[in-house]
């Protein structure tokens, strides 16, 4: 078989494996992981009326892997009676964030400015997560939708750090390192992260050092935190294609050395 | 004399930033605000730059009428049209802006992004070749992890999920935490040469 031949029928699988699979979903019997068991226990030991600082610091590209995460976890935090003031530190997830934060608070019943508020987009992460330590109205003067935000309720005991209980950075890049290294060490955040599950490995050390109290990952992460939470989403929706896609790359890496065996066992021409 | 002054300002603000994590006054809580601020700003110019670089550059192309120009053409038309329709009717849920981000630029964003899936499985099958025992490792603890930590491998054997995360919890952690540990003290070193002045090529 010639190199693009391959390349074709490689190609032809994944699309099947992926496809498929979402055609003819089937429930998959899986359980929640310590550390996903670690992020719900986290929420769910919060006081009543405790603040949660949301960040969305993602791009569109992931929406896909991410939106069952942000929509499990938001859930969570309204049911549990939890105020969330939503931020951004990525101009795309902006737009995102107000989205999936306002549809959730909807369906859940909670008020603007008193419930929940959406603060928006800020340039430079780091300045504006050591911002946000001195004082979130100083570096938010007005939320996404240009109201002043010392005049929402929400804002009455809401000064910095000091009264968020929780951070939760959802996100697909590396920006959870910059909570950690400009929230956590110098303002001792309480910091709980939901990732792609690409980035997941690299926030193992962060969790085990106790920097990170909670980690979920990816699609698989979701599909946990929604049987913890007992409740349906895209997360079990994406978990079968997923794992099948996963078995594919599995005997993709299978069959390319089985080919490279033999190969290698051909006499030089 | 402006690169002199210019590692002056480096060398003092690094110094401040560097000491006022240790104080507790007014003043030095008014100047870090500030130092903050100007952060931002200083940040959200450069985005500015970048954006009439790019704008400039796809004109240039178009200009000389090189075969890219149709792209270059539709960058333009793309930068204007979200600029001007967030001008005109705001970023709301109804905006056309919003429109825009939604049926076109996240769609294309994810298409774009899913192909990975397809490049991934390729390079796997190529590059992924067990031709030495570091190799065998490699490859043996990726397939555990990956079966591991996939909704079938739990149905296989409770063992293959523990099997995942004793790799991902002990020897990924340790391996990792040694580089992050020497990225941190790479840190701090060019931090020190940038604040002393013996970094400079950022000038």
């Amino acid at each position: 078989m010639t190199r693009t031949n391959t390349r074709r029928l490689i190609f032809l699988v994944v699309f099947l494996g992926v496809a498929l699979p979402l055609i003819f979903n089937i429930d998959l019997t899986h359980h929640a992981t310590p550390e996903t068991r670690q992020a719900y226990t986290n929420i769910e030991s919060l006081p009543d009326s405790a603040i949660v600082l949301v960040s969305f610091d993602f791009e569109a590209s992931s929406w896909a892997e991410i939106k069952p995460l942000a929509e499990v976890l938001l859930a969570h935090v309204f049911a549990r009676n939890l105020r969330v003031v939503g931020v951004s530190l990525f101009a795309e997830g902006t737009t995102l964030g107000e989205q999936i934060l306002a549809a959730i608070a909807a369906e859940k019943g909670r008020e603007y400015g008193v419930d929940y508020c959406y603060l928006g987009y800020r340039p430079q992460y780091v300045a504006a997560i050591l911002g946000m330590g001195e004082s979130i109205t100083a570096e938010f003067p007005a939320d996404y939708y240009g109201a002043p935000t010392k005049n929402l309720p929400l804002f009455a005991d809401l000064h910095n750090y000091d009264q968020v209980n929780l951070v939760i950075s959802i996100a697909d890049g590396s920006m959870p390192t910059y909570w950690t290294e400009y929230a956590v060490a110098p303002y001792g955040v309480n910091l709980e992260v939901a990732l792609t599950a690409t980035m997941a490995t690299a926030y193992y050390p962060y969790l085990s050092s106790g920097q990170i109290s909670g980690l979920l990952a990816g699609l698989k992460g979701a599909a946990e935190y929604e049987l913890l939470l007992k409740q349906a989403g895209g997360g079990k929706r994406g978990l079968f294609a997923q794992s099948v896609s996963q078995v594919v790359i599995m005997l993709v890496i299978i069959a390319g050395n089985v080919a490279d065996y033999f190969r290698r066992r051909k006499p030089w021409k | 004399m402006i690169r002199k002054v210019a590692t002056i300002v480096a060398f003092a603000t690094g110094l401040f930033m560097l000491v006022q994590y240790f104080l507790n006054a007014d003043i030095v809580s008014l100047i870090y605000r500030a130092l903050l601020d100007y952060y931002q700003i200083i940040f959200a110019m450069t985005m500015i730059v970048g954006g009439i670089t790019l704008f400039l550059n796809h004109a240039r192309t178009i200009a000389h009428g090189q075969r890219a120009g149709w792209y270059s053409g539709a960058t333009i038309a793309a930068i204007l049209f979200m600029i001007i329709a967030a001008l005109i009717y705001g970023t709301g849920a109804d905006s056309p802006y919003q429109w825009a981000f939604n049926n076109m630029q996240a769609p294309m964003q994810a298409t774009t992004f899913s192909l990975l899936a397809f490049f991934v499985a390729s390079a796997a099958y190529r590059g992924f070749r067990v031709r030495s025992r570091a190799a065998a490792v490699l490859a043996i603890s990726a397939l555990l992890v990956l079966i591991g930590r996939n909704a079938f491998g739990e149905m296989i054997s409770e063992y293959l999920p523990q099997a995942a995360g004793w790799l991902l919890n002990h020897p990924s952690v340790a391996a990792k935490r040694g580089i992050l540990i020497g990225i941190g003290l790479g840190s701090v070193a060019t931090a020190l040469r940038v604040i002393l002045g013996i970094e400079r090529t950022y000038l």
